[in-house]
C-alpha cells in the first residue's frame, strides 16, 4: 500500500480516537516542576483510574505571571459569552485566586469533594487578605527560607537584624535576586520590610493603608544600604547555582527546589536551611475549577485523587519535597518515617508554624515590590 | 485588468500580512501607552517609565553602543585577517571558526555564558591554573560585561560575515598597488580596504544594533538585576504586573533608540542609491 493511501486511514484513527476520549485540561502556572507533577505523576493515576480519560497538563510559566495567563484566558472567554470554558481544573497563586474569585470566574467546589474536610490551614479561606473559602484547596504550601553553607558559616544568622550586622562583616557573601528574578527574591523584600517597617501584622492582615508607605520606604531605604554588602543573583536557580559554586555563602531560596536539587545530586548535599526571625513568606497553590468548566464533575474526581492522603504523602512530600497541602495529620500516617523526617531536618514544624509567614496583601505587595524599584534599584 | 491592478493585486496578501500582524500591533501597542485607566489621554505611563526606568533605559543604550563598537573592531579584525592574511592554514581555520557562533541562538548564548563567566565559572578556573590571576582576585562577569561579552560574541560573526563578503569582491589591484609601495598591512587595511566596504560595516552594525536592543534572554539569564536591559522591565511589567501600560510606554521608547538606528541605516541607504544612480 501507497503512504497515500494510508494517511486518511491514519488520520481516521486519530479521530476515532479522539471522539472516544474525553480531554481533561489542566493548566498550571508554576515552574515546570509543577507540569511534570500533573503529567509524570497525576495523569497516570488519573488515567488508569477513569478509562477514556486523558490528562493534557499544560503549564503557563513560573510566578505570578503563569496565574496571570491564567486569568487572562479565563477572563476572555467570560467577555466573549463562551457556554464552556477550555480549562477544567487550574492550578494557580494567591494572587491571581483573590481576583479571580471577585470577577466570578470559578465555581466554589471544595464542599462537594471529601477531600475538602481535610484542609485545615488559613490559606483555604484567605488568599493575602481575599476571602477565597470554598473555592481553592491548596495543592501544596512552599516556604522560603535561608539556604547556607556551614563550611563557610559556621553559626548562622537568626534573624533579620542578626544578618544586616553579619553581611557588613562578610561582604558579598549574601545573595539574593531582587524582585525582577523570581518570588524567592520578592519573598526576601517583603520579609525584610515586615521586618523593619514594624508594621507584619498589618501588612499579612490588613486592613490597607496607604499611609504606611512612608514606613515602607523607610525600611526599603534600609535594604539599599543592605544591599552594597550582598550579590545580586540571576534568579531562584541562580541563587542555588552560586551556593553550589561556593561563590556566595548564603541566600533565600525555596525549601522544595533546595531538596530536590539536593536529591538530584545539582547541590551541594552539606548546605543547610534555617528560617530566620520575623519569619520569611511561603505560600500555597491552589486547585481551582473554573466557572464554566467543560468537564466540572471530572475536574472534581481530579482535585479529589490529588488531595486524597495517599497522594498527598507520596506525590507532594516524597516525590516532590513540598508540604502538604491538606493538615499534615492525615499526611504522615501514610509515610515512612524517614521521607516524613526528611522534610522536617533542618527547618522543625514548630519553626515552620511560628516563622513561616503569608504574603501581604495584595495592595501590600504591589507598594513592596514597586517601592523596591523607586527606592533601592534607583 | 491594467499593468497596476495586477500588481497590485500580486503584492497585496505580502501588505495585508504586513499590515494587520505587524503594523496594527504596533499602532495599538502605541496607542495603549498613552490611555489611561479611565480611558483618556495620559503620560503617566512614561513618568513612570522614565521614574523607575529611566536608568535602564541609559544602561541599554550604553550597553548596545560599547557592543556595537566592539562588535566592529572584532569583524574589521577577522575580516581584514581573512582577507589580507598571509598564512593559508591560519585563513583557512579562521574561516572555519569564526562563524560558530551564527548557528547559536541568543538564549543559548546566554546560558553559555551563565557558567561559563560566573566567579568560580570555566573561565576564572582556566585563568587560575594557568597562573594569569590570583584565585582571591577572580571575580564574576556576570554584570554589564557579561550581556556585552555575550553579544559581541554572538553578532560580531555576522558582521563578519558580511565584510569579509564585501572585501573578498573587492579590486585586488588597490591591495596589491598599495603594498608594493611598502605599505604595511595594517595601513592597507585602514587606508585602502576598510574605506571602500564602509557601507557595508554600517549597515552590518546598524543591523546588529537593533537586533540587541530587543534580546530579552541574555540579560534575563545574566543580570535580570537593577540595572537591567529594558527588555526585562517590560516582560517584568506584563507578567509581574499585568501592567500594560507601562509595557508599552517602554516599547515605544525603544523603538526611540532602535530608531537612531534606521535614520543611520535610511541615510546611508539613500547615500548609496543617489550613487548608483547619477
Amino acid at each position: 500500500m501507497k503512504v497515500r493511501h494510508l494517511v486518511p486511514v491514519a488520520l481516521f484513527a486519530l479521530a476515532a480516537s479522539a471522539f472516544a476520549q474525553t480531554t481533561l485540561n489542566v493548566v498550571t502556572a508554576g515552574d515546570q516542576n509543577m507540569v511534570d507533577y500533573v503529567n509524570n505523576y497525576l495523569a497516570p493515576k488519573f488515567e488508569a483510574a477513569n478509562p477514556g480519560v486523558k490528562v493534557r497538563a499544560v503549564g503557563t510559566g513560573p510566578g505570578d505571571g503563569g496565574s496571570q495567563k491564567i486569568y487572562e484566558k479565563l477572563s476572555a472567554q467570560q467577555k466573549a459569552g463562551s457556554a464552556e470554558w477550555d480549562v477544567d481544573v487550574a492550578v494557580i497563586h494567591q494572587l491571581a485566586s483573590a481576583t479571580m474569585v471577585n470577577e466570578k470566574l470559578l465555581m466554589p467546589y471544595r464542599n462537594d469533594i471529601a477531600a475538602g474536610k481535610l484542609v485545615s490551614r488559613d490559606t483555604a479561606k484567605n488568599a493575602l487578605g481575599a476571602n477565597v473559602d470554598g473555592y481553592v484547596l491548596p495543592m501544596f504550601h512552599s516556604q522560603i527560607a535561608f539556604a547556607y553553607n556551614p563550611d563557610m558559616v559556621k553559626s548562622p544568622p537568626k534573624s533579620f537584624v542578626e544578618l544586616n550586622e553579619w553581611v557588613k562583616k562578610n561582604p558579598k557573601q549574601f545573595g539574593y535576586n531582587g524582585v525582577k528574578g523570581g518570588m524567592s527574591g520578592v519573598g526576601f523584600v517583603t520579609g525584610w520590610v515586615s521586618a523593619y517597617s514594624g508594621l507584619s501584622d498589618k501588612l499579612e492582615k490588613g486592613p490597607y493603608d496607604a499611609s504606611s508607605q512612608a514606613a515602607i520606604d523607610k525600611a526599603l531605604g534600609g535594604l539599599k544600604e543592605f544591599n552594597q554588602y550582598v550579590v545580586m543573583t540571576p534568579g531562584n536557580a541562580g541563587t542555588l547555582d552560586m551556593l553550589n559554586r561556593g561563590e556566595i555563602a548564603m541566600g533565600p531560596v525555596w525549601v522544595d527546589m533546595f531538596y530536590t536539587w539536593q536529591a538530584d545530586g545539582r547541590l551541594n548535599p552539606k548546605v543547610k536551611l534555617e528560617l530566620p526571625s520575623p519569619g520569611l513568606p511561603g505560600q500555597p497553590m491552589y486547585y481551582v475549577i473554573p466557572a464554566k468548566a467543560a468537564h466540572a464533575a471530572l475536574a472534581k474526581k481530579f482535585i479529589e485523587l490529588a488531595e486524597s492522603p495517599e497522594v498527598q504523602a507520596e506525590g507532594i512530600v516524597k516525590q516532590f519535597n513540598w508540604y502538604p497541602g491538606i493538615d499534615p495529620q492525615f499526611v504522615q500516617p501514610k509515610l515512612d518515617q524517614a521521607s516524613w523526617n526528611k522534610l522536617f531536618t533542618d527547618i522543625s514544624p514548630a519553626d515552620l508554624s511560628k516563622y513561616g509567614r503569608p504574603f501581604p496583601l495584595s495592595p501590600y505587595f504591589k507598594e513592596i515590590t514597586e517601592g523596591y524599584e523607586r527606592v533601592v534599584s534607583k | 485588468m491594467n499593468h497596476r491592478g495586477i500588481a497590485l493585486a500580486l503584492i497585496a496578501p505580502a501588505l495585508l500580512v504586513v499590515a494587520l500582524f505587524f503594523i496594527a500591533p504596533l499602532i495599538m501597542s502605541a496607542v495603549q501607552a498613552f490611555h489611561g485607566k479611565d480611558g483618556g489621554f495620559t503620560l503617566e505611563h512614561f513618568v513612570k517609565s522614565f521614574d523607575f526606568y529611566g536608568r535602564d533605559l541609559l544602561f541599554t543604550l550604553a550597553i548596545v553602543i560599547l557592543s556595537t563598537l566592539l562588535i566592529g573592531i572584532v569583524a574589521i579584525a577577522i575580516a581584514g585577517y581573512l582577507t589580507l592574511g598571509a598564512n593559508a592554514r591560519a585563513v583557512a581555520v579562521l574561516r572555519w571558526l569564526y562563524r560558530w557562533p551564527l548557528f547559536i541562538p541568543f538564549v543559548v548564548a546566554g546560558q553559555v555564558m551563565r557558567t561559563f563567566l560566573a566567579k568560580n565559572g570555566m573561565l576564572n578556573h582556566v585563568l587560575i591554573g594557568s597562573g594569569l590571576i590570583e584565585p582571591l582576585s577572580a571575580q564574576s562577569l556576570l554584570d554589564w560585561r557579561g550581556i556585552v561579552i555575550a553579544f559581541v560574541w554572538k553578532q560580531a560573526p555576522f558582521v563578519t560575515l558580511l565584510l569579509a563578503g564585501a572585501m573578498a569582491s573587492l579590486e585586488a589591484q588597490h591591495v596589491e598597488a598599495a603594498r608594493n609601495l611598502g605599505a604595511p598591512r595594517w595601513r592597507v587595511l585602514y587606508d585602502i580596504v576598510l574605506p571602500q566596504v564602509r557601507g557595508t560595516l554600517l549597515v552590518g552594525l546598524v543591523l546588529s544594533f537593533v537586533t540587541m536592543l530587543s534580546v530579552l534572554s541574555v540579560p534575563l539569564m545574566i543580570n535580570p538585576n537593577s540595572p537591567t536591559m529594558v527588555t526585562v522591565d517590560v516582560a517584568y511589567r506584563i507578567n509581574t504586573h499585568g501592567d500594560y501600560g507601562v509595557a508599552n510606554a517602554l516599547c515605544l521608547l525603544s523603538l526611540a533608540l532602535s530608531a537612531i538606528g534606521a535614520a543611520f541605516y535610511l541615510r546611508h541607504a539613500s547615500q548609496s542609491s543617489a550613487k548608483a544612480s547619477p
